[in-house]
């Protein structure tokens, strides 16, 4: 497992080359990377179910980088883009059009099925985060003006 | 305030973020707090996955429109970074409008990574995306190497800028035919499959099939479906690429022995 999350953090680190985040965010985001990976692994184990187990990581990638976003007075898209990339469907996306070319449907079927399933959880988690910390500020705002 | 160099600059500023990969949302409302800084009763910012349009609205005076048409979209989070800060620095009074402007034209074209950092990043998520695939010690090699034709040949297409769909097929195109090639000659204890998809992982479009998931969730529809299609597309390019490289080394293997 330790050899999975040290290299989901490696991958990450290569992978804010390609998305153009500052490179005094890099470690960060690969650090919100390998947190996800590990989660997910952790999950996978417990709850038997990739898709449950990508909406944990995604949870935990979505609060770290409210955080982090916070902190480094920064859009949470640099440490979110960055962090879901380990879980993100990208494998099963490919492999479902790889077997509907190959006229495999219940192959194709299944990495569909696999795909939206995963790419929701992960979208659900964000959704989640971000209305509630949406809220969280709003209320924070509030209070400072009636107090 | 310069009303016509303000919609330039609101309108320029929403263009970089959606052809930087941003959401829907963050546009829109960086977009209308940027507009906020004007003297129209009604002003108005619609984005959608291909384009946007701002409005500003006056009974008693000329309404002003603008439309920017964004034909391409991917993902570079350091422009969204910087027009996040210049409108911060806007709408808080810091920067004038002339100013804000002049600095998104220079971040329009602006690049933090050399062309020799992309090499180093396509081989990197290569070669470190294998083990989370379940490969071993040397998948994380052979897929390196993989990495490395990738990265040439994505060099390659770049120079004779084909468009979007051949250059996803023509570069999974070669990450196929190399992945069989090292498996066969070099490293026969590599797994080929697990070596083109942690090579493909640079080109397939797993973020914006979750951005666009996101945006549908958030309520703009068009804007969703639409970079859903646009993955599906792209998916397409990569696995017609990859099958395509499968099939024809087959062919030319048979031919040969």
């Amino acid at each position: 497992m330790i050899n999975q999350v040290v290299s989901s953090i490696l991958a990450v680190y290569f992978f804010t080359m390609l998305l153009e985040i500052p490179k005094r965010y890099a470690i960060y985001a690969s650090l919100v990377g390998g947190v996800n990976w590990w989660v997910y692994l952790v999950a996978l184990e417990g709850l038997e179910s990739s898709m449950m187990a990508a909406f944990f990581a995604s949870l935990a990638v979505a609060i770290l980088s409210q955080i982090f976003a916070r902190v480094q007075k920064t859009p949470v898209t640099v440490f979110l883009v960055a962090g879901i990339l380990p879980t993100v469907p990208g494998a099963a996306i490919y492999r479902c059009v790889y077997y509907f070319i190959h006229n495999d449907s219940a192959q194709c079927t299944y990495y569909l099925l696999q795909t939206i399933q995963i790419a929701g959880a992960i979208a659900m988690a964000i959704f989640i985060t971000d209305s509630l910390f949406r809220m969280l500020q709003h209320y924070q705002n509030r209070k400072a003006s009636i107090g | 305030m310069n009303e016509k160099l303000l919609m330039e600059t609101v309108s320029l500023a929403g263009k970089i973020m959606l052809a930087s990969g941003s959401e829907v949302y963050r546009v829109e409302e960086t977009m209308k707090y940027m507009l906020l800084k004007s003297n129209y009763p009604v002003a108005e910012a619609l984005v959608l996955a291909t384009g946007l349009f701002v409005t500003l609205d006056d009974p008693n005076r000329e309404t002003i429109t603008i439309t920017r048409r964004v034909p391409a979209r991917s993902t570079n989070v350091n422009r969204i970074c910087e027009v996040n800060e210049i409108s911060r620095d806007f709408c808080s009074n810091q920067i004038t409008v002339e100013e804000a402007y002049d600095k998104l034209l220079k971040i329009e074209k602006e690049s933090i990574y050399s062309k020799r950092w992309k090499f180093l990043g396509i081989v990197g998520v290569s070669a470190f995306f294998a083990p989370i695939f379940g490969g071993t010690t040397m998948d994380v090699i052979g897929a390196g190497l993989v990495g490395v034709i990738l990265a040439l040949a994505d060099c390659l297409v770049k120079k004779i800028k084909l468009n979007d769909f051949f250059t996803n097929a023509f570069c999974s195109f070669v990450v196929a035919v190399a992945a069989t090639v090292i498996k066969k000659f070099f490293l026969p204890e590599c797994s080929s499959d697990v070596m083109i998809i942690s090579a493909i992982m640079s080109l397939v479009p797993g973020v914006a099939f979750t951005t666009s998931i996101r945006d549908t969730l958030n309520g703009d529809y068009s804007s969703g479906s639409a970079r859903m299609l646009e993955a599906i597309v792209v998916a397409l390019a990569v696995a017609a690429g990859v099958g395509l490289g499968l099939v024809s080394w087959d062919a030319f293997w048979r031919w040969i022995a």
